[in-house]
Protein backbone atom coordinates (compact mmCIF):
# COMPACT_ATOMS: atom_id res chain seq x y z
CA UNK A 1 0.00 0.00 0.00
CA UNK A 2 1.27 3.43 -0.90
CA UNK A 3 2.31 5.63 1.92
CA UNK A 4 -0.04 8.32 3.12
CA UNK A 5 2.32 11.06 2.04
CA UNK A 6 2.38 9.96 -1.60
CA UNK A 7 -1.39 9.77 -1.64
CA UNK A 8 -1.73 13.30 -0.27
CA UNK A 9 0.53 14.55 -3.03
CA UNK A 10 -1.45 12.78 -5.72
CA UNK A 11 -4.72 14.01 -4.36
CA UNK A 12 -3.42 17.55 -4.38
CA UNK A 13 -2.33 17.36 -8.02
CA UNK A 14 -5.68 15.89 -9.03
CA UNK A 15 -7.45 18.72 -7.23
CA UNK A 16 -5.39 21.19 -9.24
CA UNK A 17 -6.25 19.47 -12.49
CA UNK A 18 -9.87 19.45 -11.49
CA UNK A 19 -9.75 23.20 -11.00
CA UNK A 20 -8.40 23.62 -14.53
CA UNK A 21 -10.93 21.32 -16.19
CA UNK A 22 -13.76 22.89 -14.25
CA UNK A 23 -12.71 26.38 -15.37
CA UNK A 24 -12.38 25.23 -18.96
CA UNK A 25 -15.84 23.76 -18.77
CA UNK A 26 -17.25 27.07 -17.59
CA UNK A 27 -15.41 29.00 -20.30
CA UNK A 28 -16.61 26.56 -22.95
CA UNK A 29 -20.17 26.96 -21.68
CA UNK A 30 -19.97 30.74 -21.98
CA UNK A 31 -18.40 30.54 -25.45
CA UNK A 32 -20.95 27.98 -26.53
CA UNK A 33 -23.79 30.32 -25.59
CA UNK A 34 -22.22 33.12 -27.62
CA UNK A 35 -21.54 30.90 -30.61
CA UNK A 36 -25.05 29.55 -30.38
CA UNK A 37 -26.52 33.06 -30.40
CA UNK A 38 -24.49 33.92 -33.46
CA UNK A 39 -25.61 30.78 -35.23
CA UNK A 40 -29.27 31.39 -34.51
CA UNK A 41 -28.99 35.04 -35.57
CA UNK A 42 -27.36 33.99 -38.80
CA UNK A 43 -30.20 31.59 -39.47
CA UNK A 44 -32.45 34.57 -40.22
CA UNK A 45 -30.41 35.38 -43.33
CA UNK A 46 -30.57 31.84 -44.66
CA UNK A 47 -34.28 31.71 -44.00
CA UNK A 48 -34.87 34.92 -45.92
CA UNK A 49 -32.73 33.79 -48.84
CA UNK A 50 -34.78 30.60 -49.00
CA UNK A 51 -37.92 32.68 -48.92
CA UNK A 52 -36.81 34.72 -51.91
CA UNK A 53 -35.83 31.53 -53.70
CA UNK A 54 -39.34 30.25 -53.10
CA UNK A 55 -40.74 33.56 -54.39
CA UNK A 56 -38.71 33.19 -57.55
CA UNK A 57 -39.78 29.59 -57.93
CA UNK A 58 -43.40 30.67 -57.68
CA UNK A 59 -42.78 33.05 -60.59
CA UNK A 60 -42.37 30.07 -62.93
CA UNK A 61 -38.70 30.66 -63.35
CA UNK A 62 -36.51 27.87 -64.53
CA UNK A 63 -33.48 27.67 -62.29
CA UNK A 64 -30.37 27.58 -64.35
CA UNK A 65 -27.13 28.86 -63.00
CA UNK A 66 -23.55 27.65 -63.37
CA UNK A 67 -23.40 26.90 -59.64
CA UNK A 68 -26.44 24.66 -59.89
CA UNK A 69 -25.24 22.60 -62.79
CA UNK A 70 -23.47 19.32 -62.35
CA UNK A 71 -20.31 19.53 -64.47
CA UNK A 72 -20.05 16.74 -67.06
CA UNK A 73 -17.04 15.25 -65.34
CA UNK A 74 -15.52 15.64 -61.93
CA UNK A 75 -11.79 15.79 -62.25
CA UNK A 76 -10.70 18.44 -59.80
CA UNK A 77 -12.24 18.20 -56.38
CA UNK A 78 -11.71 20.49 -53.41
CA UNK A 79 -12.20 19.33 -49.86
CA UNK A 80 -12.29 21.75 -46.98
CA UNK A 81 -11.90 20.26 -43.52
CA UNK A 82 -12.94 22.38 -40.57
CA UNK A 83 -11.21 21.44 -37.35
CA UNK A 84 -10.41 23.35 -34.20
CA UNK A 85 -7.26 25.27 -33.37
CA UNK A 86 -7.19 24.00 -29.81
CA UNK A 87 -7.34 20.57 -28.30
CA UNK A 88 -8.98 19.21 -25.16
CA UNK A 89 -12.31 18.80 -26.85
CA UNK A 90 -12.80 15.07 -26.76
CA UNK A 91 -13.48 13.28 -30.01
CA UNK A 92 -14.38 16.45 -31.91
CA UNK A 93 -11.42 16.60 -34.29
CA UNK A 94 -11.05 12.85 -34.64
CA UNK A 95 -14.70 12.60 -35.52
CA UNK A 96 -14.30 15.05 -38.40
CA UNK A 97 -10.94 13.85 -39.67
CA UNK A 98 -11.97 10.23 -39.99
CA UNK A 99 -14.77 10.71 -42.55
CA UNK A 100 -12.78 13.48 -44.26
CA UNK A 101 -9.82 11.17 -44.74
CA UNK A 102 -12.09 8.44 -46.03
CA UNK A 103 -13.50 10.86 -48.60
CA UNK A 104 -10.02 11.94 -49.68
CA UNK A 105 -8.94 8.33 -50.13
CA UNK A 106 -12.09 7.58 -52.08
CA UNK A 107 -11.48 10.46 -54.48
CA UNK A 108 -7.86 9.45 -54.88
CA UNK A 109 -8.80 5.88 -55.69
CA UNK A 110 -11.17 7.24 -58.33
CA UNK A 111 -8.22 9.04 -59.86
CA UNK A 112 -9.35 12.59 -59.19
CA UNK A 113 -7.16 15.54 -58.39
CA UNK A 114 -7.90 16.38 -54.81
CA UNK A 115 -7.05 19.79 -53.45
CA UNK A 116 -7.14 19.49 -49.70
CA UNK A 117 -7.72 22.56 -47.57
CA UNK A 118 -7.65 22.41 -43.83
CA UNK A 119 -8.72 24.96 -41.26
CA UNK A 120 -7.51 24.54 -37.69
CA UNK A 121 -4.19 23.56 -36.20
CA UNK A 122 -5.44 20.18 -35.05
CA UNK A 123 -6.36 19.11 -38.54
CA UNK A 124 -3.08 20.47 -39.92
CA UNK A 125 -0.96 18.45 -37.50
CA UNK A 126 -3.04 15.36 -38.19
CA UNK A 127 -2.52 15.65 -41.95
CA UNK A 128 1.18 16.25 -41.37
CA UNK A 129 1.37 13.11 -39.28
CA UNK A 130 -0.46 11.13 -41.94
CA UNK A 131 1.87 12.54 -44.57
CA UNK A 132 -0.92 13.99 -46.69
CA UNK A 133 0.01 17.18 -48.55
CA UNK A 134 -2.21 20.18 -47.79
CA UNK A 135 -2.88 22.73 -50.51
CA UNK A 136 -4.11 25.54 -48.34
CA UNK A 137 -4.32 25.97 -44.62
CA UNK A 138 -6.16 28.40 -42.39
CA UNK A 139 -5.75 29.03 -38.70
CA UNK A 140 -7.55 32.35 -38.38
CA UNK A 141 -11.01 30.90 -37.70
CA UNK A 142 -11.63 30.73 -33.98
CA UNK A 143 -14.91 30.52 -32.14
CA UNK A 144 -16.24 33.69 -33.79
CA UNK A 145 -15.83 33.37 -37.54
CA UNK A 146 -16.54 36.71 -39.24
CA UNK A 147 -18.54 36.75 -42.44
CA UNK A 148 -16.02 38.92 -44.26
CA UNK A 149 -13.26 36.39 -43.63
CA UNK A 150 -15.37 33.43 -44.65
CA UNK A 151 -16.65 35.36 -47.64
CA UNK A 152 -13.15 35.59 -49.09
CA UNK A 153 -12.94 31.83 -49.21
CA UNK A 154 -16.46 31.50 -50.55
CA UNK A 155 -15.84 34.00 -53.35
CA UNK A 156 -12.74 32.11 -54.38
CA UNK A 157 -14.64 28.83 -54.55
CA UNK A 158 -17.40 30.44 -56.59
CA UNK A 159 -14.87 31.90 -59.02
CA UNK A 160 -12.98 28.60 -59.27
CA UNK A 161 -16.14 26.64 -59.83
CA UNK A 162 -17.48 28.94 -62.52
CA UNK A 163 -14.11 29.05 -64.27
CA UNK A 164 -14.04 25.25 -64.18
CA UNK A 165 -10.95 24.96 -62.01
CA UNK A 166 -12.86 22.82 -59.54
CA UNK A 167 -15.88 20.69 -60.28
CA UNK A 168 -16.89 19.89 -56.76
CA UNK A 169 -16.47 21.26 -53.25
CA UNK A 170 -16.93 19.12 -50.17
CA UNK A 171 -16.81 20.49 -46.66
CA UNK A 172 -16.15 18.20 -43.71
CA UNK A 173 -17.41 19.67 -40.47
CA UNK A 174 -19.41 18.96 -37.36
CA UNK A 175 -23.02 19.57 -38.22
CA UNK A 176 -25.15 21.06 -35.49
CA UNK A 177 -28.40 19.15 -35.14
CA UNK A 178 -29.36 20.20 -31.64
CA UNK A 179 -27.58 21.26 -28.46
CA UNK A 180 -27.10 17.63 -27.49
CA UNK A 181 -26.56 16.22 -30.94
CA UNK A 182 -23.84 16.92 -33.47
CA UNK A 183 -22.68 14.65 -36.21
CA UNK A 184 -19.56 14.87 -38.36
CA UNK A 185 -20.60 15.21 -41.98
CA UNK A 186 -18.98 15.62 -45.34
CA UNK A 187 -21.31 17.83 -47.31
CA UNK A 188 -21.13 18.66 -50.98
CA UNK A 189 -21.70 22.40 -51.26
CA UNK A 190 -20.84 22.84 -54.93
CA UNK A 191 -22.59 22.21 -57.21
CA UNK A 192 -25.61 23.24 -55.17
CA UNK A 193 -27.92 20.28 -55.35
CA UNK A 194 -31.21 21.63 -54.18
CA UNK A 195 -31.46 25.39 -53.90
CA UNK A 196 -34.69 25.48 -51.98
CA UNK A 197 -33.52 22.73 -49.65
CA UNK A 198 -32.31 22.84 -46.06
CA UNK A 199 -35.72 23.74 -44.73
CA UNK A 200 -37.53 27.03 -44.37
CA UNK A 201 -38.73 27.29 -47.96
CA UNK A 202 -41.95 25.35 -47.59
CA UNK A 203 -43.49 27.65 -45.01
CA UNK A 204 -43.76 30.45 -47.54
CA UNK A 205 -45.38 28.35 -50.21
CA UNK A 206 -48.69 28.09 -48.40
CA UNK A 207 -51.43 30.57 -49.14
CA UNK A 208 -51.87 32.46 -52.33
CA UNK A 209 -48.73 33.37 -54.21
CA UNK A 210 -47.96 37.05 -54.05
CA UNK A 211 -47.57 38.76 -57.36
CA UNK A 212 -44.13 40.28 -57.03
CA UNK A 213 -42.57 42.96 -59.08
CA UNK A 214 -39.05 41.87 -59.96
CA UNK A 215 -36.32 44.44 -60.34
CA UNK A 216 -34.43 44.13 -62.64
CA UNK A 217 -35.84 40.71 -63.61
CA UNK A 218 -36.26 37.33 -61.99
CA UNK A 219 -33.37 35.89 -64.01
CA UNK A 220 -30.98 38.62 -63.01
CA UNK A 221 -31.96 38.38 -59.37
CA UNK A 222 -31.34 34.66 -59.50
CA UNK A 223 -27.90 35.28 -60.92
CA UNK A 224 -26.97 37.12 -57.75
CA UNK A 225 -29.06 35.04 -55.42
CA UNK A 226 -27.44 31.69 -56.11
CA UNK A 227 -23.95 32.77 -55.01
CA UNK A 228 -25.52 34.49 -51.99
CA UNK A 229 -27.30 31.27 -51.06
CA UNK A 230 -24.06 29.35 -51.39
CA UNK A 231 -22.21 31.87 -49.25
CA UNK A 232 -24.86 31.72 -46.57
CA UNK A 233 -24.59 27.94 -46.50
CA UNK A 234 -20.84 28.04 -46.50
CA UNK A 235 -20.87 30.49 -43.61
CA UNK A 236 -23.24 28.22 -41.73
CA UNK A 237 -20.72 25.37 -41.82
CA UNK A 238 -18.22 27.61 -40.04
CA UNK A 239 -20.77 28.67 -37.44
CA UNK A 240 -21.82 25.07 -36.87
CA UNK A 241 -18.20 24.06 -36.49
CA UNK A 242 -17.64 26.81 -33.91
CA UNK A 243 -20.68 25.75 -31.92
CA UNK A 244 -19.75 22.08 -32.18
CA UNK A 245 -16.24 22.71 -30.91
CA UNK A 246 -17.49 24.46 -27.80
CA UNK A 247 -20.06 21.78 -27.08
CA UNK A 248 -17.47 19.05 -27.50
CA UNK A 249 -15.09 20.86 -25.17
CA UNK A 250 -17.85 21.45 -22.65
CA UNK A 251 -18.78 17.77 -22.59
CA UNK A 252 -15.16 16.60 -22.49
CA UNK A 253 -14.28 18.93 -19.63
CA UNK A 254 -17.41 18.01 -17.74
CA UNK A 255 -16.55 14.33 -17.79
CA UNK A 256 -12.93 15.15 -16.94
CA UNK A 257 -14.12 17.07 -13.88
CA UNK A 258 -16.36 14.19 -12.89
CA UNK A 259 -13.52 11.73 -13.28
CA UNK A 260 -11.30 13.93 -11.15
CA UNK A 261 -14.00 14.01 -8.47
CA UNK A 262 -14.18 10.26 -8.51
CA UNK A 263 -10.42 9.91 -8.26
CA UNK A 264 -10.27 12.34 -5.37
CA UNK A 265 -12.89 10.26 -3.59
CA UNK A 266 -11.03 7.00 -4.20
CA UNK A 267 -7.70 8.41 -3.19
CA UNK A 268 -9.18 9.97 -0.07
CA UNK A 269 -10.51 6.60 0.94
CA UNK A 270 -7.19 4.94 0.24
CA UNK A 271 -5.40 7.67 2.14
CA UNK A 272 -7.63 7.24 5.19
CA UNK A 273 -7.01 3.53 5.13
CA UNK A 274 -3.25 4.05 4.81
CA UNK A 275 -3.31 6.52 7.67
CA UNK A 276 -5.29 4.10 9.81
CA UNK A 277 -2.82 1.30 9.06
CA UNK A 278 0.05 3.56 9.96
CA UNK A 279 -1.54 4.49 13.28
CA UNK A 280 -2.34 0.89 14.04
CA UNK A 281 1.15 -0.25 13.29
CA UNK A 282 2.62 2.57 15.39
CA UNK A 283 0.37 1.63 18.29
CA UNK A 284 1.33 -2.00 17.91
CA UNK A 285 4.97 -1.00 17.99
CA UNK A 286 4.50 1.06 21.17
CA UNK A 287 2.54 -1.69 22.86
CA UNK A 288 5.10 -4.23 21.70
CA UNK A 289 7.92 -2.06 23.04
CA UNK A 290 6.17 -1.57 26.38
CA UNK A 291 5.51 -5.29 26.67
CA UNK A 292 9.17 -6.04 25.99
CA UNK A 293 10.29 -3.74 28.84
CA UNK A 294 8.20 -5.45 31.46
CA UNK B 1 -59.95 49.86 -48.33
CA UNK B 2 -58.05 51.78 -45.75
CA UNK B 3 -54.66 52.97 -46.88
CA UNK B 4 -51.82 51.10 -45.25
CA UNK B 5 -49.98 53.09 -42.65
CA UNK B 6 -47.63 50.52 -41.28
CA UNK B 7 -44.17 49.81 -42.53
CA UNK B 8 -41.66 47.55 -40.88
CA UNK B 9 -38.01 47.37 -41.83
CA UNK B 10 -35.93 44.25 -41.28
CA UNK B 11 -32.26 44.62 -42.06
CA UNK B 12 -30.46 41.29 -42.16
CA UNK B 13 -26.78 40.53 -42.68
CA UNK B 14 -25.31 37.00 -42.75
CA UNK B 15 -24.12 37.50 -39.20
CA UNK B 16 -27.10 39.06 -37.51
CA UNK B 17 -30.42 40.83 -37.77
CA UNK B 18 -29.35 44.42 -37.45
CA UNK B 19 -32.70 46.16 -37.42
CA UNK B 20 -36.26 45.08 -36.95
CA UNK B 21 -38.47 48.07 -36.28
CA UNK B 22 -41.40 50.11 -37.46
CA UNK B 23 -40.47 52.99 -39.70
CA UNK B 24 -42.26 55.76 -41.54
CA UNK B 25 -40.33 55.51 -44.75
CA UNK B 26 -36.99 54.45 -46.10
CA UNK B 27 -34.70 55.03 -49.01
CA UNK B 28 -32.09 52.65 -50.29
CA UNK B 29 -29.90 52.12 -53.35
CA UNK B 30 -31.11 49.69 -55.99
CA UNK B 31 -28.85 48.26 -58.69
CA UNK B 32 -29.75 51.19 -60.95
CA UNK B 33 -30.48 54.04 -58.57
CA UNK B 34 -32.25 55.15 -55.43
CA UNK B 35 -35.58 53.79 -54.36
CA UNK B 36 -37.94 55.11 -51.76
CA UNK B 37 -40.57 53.10 -49.95
CA UNK B 38 -43.65 54.40 -48.16
CA UNK B 39 -46.37 52.34 -46.48
CA UNK B 40 -48.56 50.45 -48.91
CA UNK B 41 -45.86 49.64 -51.46
CA UNK B 42 -46.66 46.82 -53.87
CA UNK B 43 -44.78 43.53 -53.39
CA UNK B 44 -41.30 43.56 -54.82
CA UNK B 45 -38.17 41.49 -55.04
CA UNK B 46 -35.12 43.33 -56.23
CA UNK B 47 -31.39 43.65 -56.26
CA UNK B 48 -29.69 46.22 -54.09
CA UNK B 49 -26.80 48.41 -55.05
CA UNK B 50 -24.06 49.92 -52.97
CA UNK B 51 -24.74 53.07 -51.02
CA UNK B 52 -26.76 54.70 -48.33
CA UNK B 53 -29.82 53.36 -46.59
CA UNK B 54 -31.80 56.19 -45.03
CA UNK B 55 -34.55 55.35 -42.59
CA UNK B 56 -37.13 57.75 -41.19
CA UNK B 57 -37.94 56.15 -37.86
CA UNK B 58 -41.39 56.30 -36.35
CA UNK B 59 -39.95 58.39 -33.50
CA UNK B 60 -39.23 61.14 -36.00
CA UNK B 61 -35.48 60.74 -36.26
CA UNK B 62 -33.50 59.24 -39.08
CA UNK B 63 -30.89 56.52 -39.29
CA UNK B 64 -28.28 56.16 -41.94
CA UNK B 65 -26.43 53.01 -42.93
CA UNK B 66 -23.98 52.03 -45.58
CA UNK B 67 -25.09 48.87 -47.34
CA UNK B 68 -23.12 46.73 -49.73
CA UNK B 69 -25.34 45.02 -52.27
CA UNK B 70 -27.80 42.24 -51.63
CA UNK B 71 -31.54 41.86 -52.06
CA UNK B 72 -34.75 43.52 -51.04
CA UNK B 73 -38.05 41.84 -50.53
CA UNK B 74 -41.23 43.80 -49.91
CA UNK B 75 -44.13 41.71 -48.79
CA UNK B 76 -47.17 43.25 -47.20
CA UNK B 77 -45.96 45.86 -44.75
CA UNK B 78 -42.56 44.29 -44.23
CA UNK B 79 -39.47 45.43 -46.08
CA UNK B 80 -36.58 43.00 -45.77
CA UNK B 81 -33.13 44.06 -46.82
CA UNK B 82 -30.55 41.31 -47.15
CA UNK B 83 -27.06 42.62 -47.45
CA UNK B 84 -23.53 41.34 -46.98
CA UNK B 85 -22.52 44.32 -44.95
CA UNK B 86 -24.37 47.12 -43.20
CA UNK B 87 -22.48 49.76 -41.27
CA UNK B 88 -24.03 52.73 -39.47
CA UNK B 89 -22.73 55.85 -41.19
CA UNK B 90 -21.15 57.15 -37.95
CA UNK B 91 -19.00 54.05 -37.75
CA UNK B 92 -17.50 54.31 -41.20
CA UNK B 93 -13.77 54.71 -41.08
CA UNK B 94 -13.17 57.51 -43.57
CA UNK B 95 -9.42 57.08 -43.63
CA UNK B 96 -9.79 53.36 -44.25
CA UNK B 97 -12.25 54.02 -47.07
CA UNK B 98 -9.82 56.50 -48.65
CA UNK B 99 -6.93 54.08 -48.53
CA UNK B 100 -9.20 51.33 -49.90
CA UNK B 101 -10.08 53.60 -52.79
CA UNK B 102 -6.44 54.35 -53.48
CA UNK B 103 -5.62 50.64 -53.36
CA UNK B 104 -8.50 49.80 -55.69
CA UNK B 105 -7.48 52.52 -58.15
CA UNK B 106 -3.88 51.39 -58.13
CA UNK B 107 -4.80 47.87 -59.12
CA UNK B 108 -4.05 46.85 -62.69
CA UNK B 109 -6.44 44.07 -63.66
CA UNK B 110 -5.48 41.74 -66.49
CA UNK B 111 -8.72 39.84 -66.99
CA UNK B 112 -12.43 40.47 -67.43
CA UNK B 113 -13.15 39.36 -63.86
CA UNK B 114 -10.37 41.53 -62.57
CA UNK B 115 -11.82 44.59 -64.27
CA UNK B 116 -15.25 43.92 -62.79
CA UNK B 117 -13.78 43.35 -59.36
CA UNK B 118 -11.84 46.58 -59.60
CA UNK B 119 -14.88 48.55 -60.68
CA UNK B 120 -16.87 47.18 -57.77
CA UNK B 121 -14.09 47.89 -55.29
CA UNK B 122 -13.71 51.44 -56.59
CA UNK B 123 -17.43 52.10 -56.42
CA UNK B 124 -17.71 50.67 -52.94
CA UNK B 125 -14.83 52.75 -51.64
CA UNK B 126 -16.13 55.93 -53.34
CA UNK B 127 -19.62 55.53 -51.97
CA UNK B 128 -18.29 54.76 -48.54
CA UNK B 129 -16.01 57.75 -48.34
CA UNK B 130 -18.75 59.89 -49.92
CA UNK B 131 -21.06 59.17 -47.01
CA UNK B 132 -18.65 60.27 -44.40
Amino acid sequence: MASARVLVKRRKSIRNIRKITRTMELIATARFKKAMDRASEAAAYTRKINEIVADLAAADLKFSHPLLQQPPEEQNVAILVLTSNRGLCGGYNGGILRPALRRVRQFESEGKNVSLEVSGKRGLSFMKFEGIPIDRSYTQFEDKPAFDEVNELASRYVADFIAGRIQRLDVAYQEFLGSSKQAPTVQTLLPIGDLAGSGGADETSNGAAIDYEFLPSAEEILEELVPAAFKARFFKTFLDAAVGEQIARMVAMKSATENADEMIRDISMEYNRARQTQITSELAEIIGGAAALE
Amino acid sequence: MIAATELRLVLVTPETTLLDERVRSLRFPMFDGQMGVLPGRAPLVGRLGIGELKVATSAGGSDRYFIDGGFVQIKGSVVTLLTDRAIPVDEIDAAQAKSDLAAALAEVPTSEEGINAKERAVERARRMSGLR
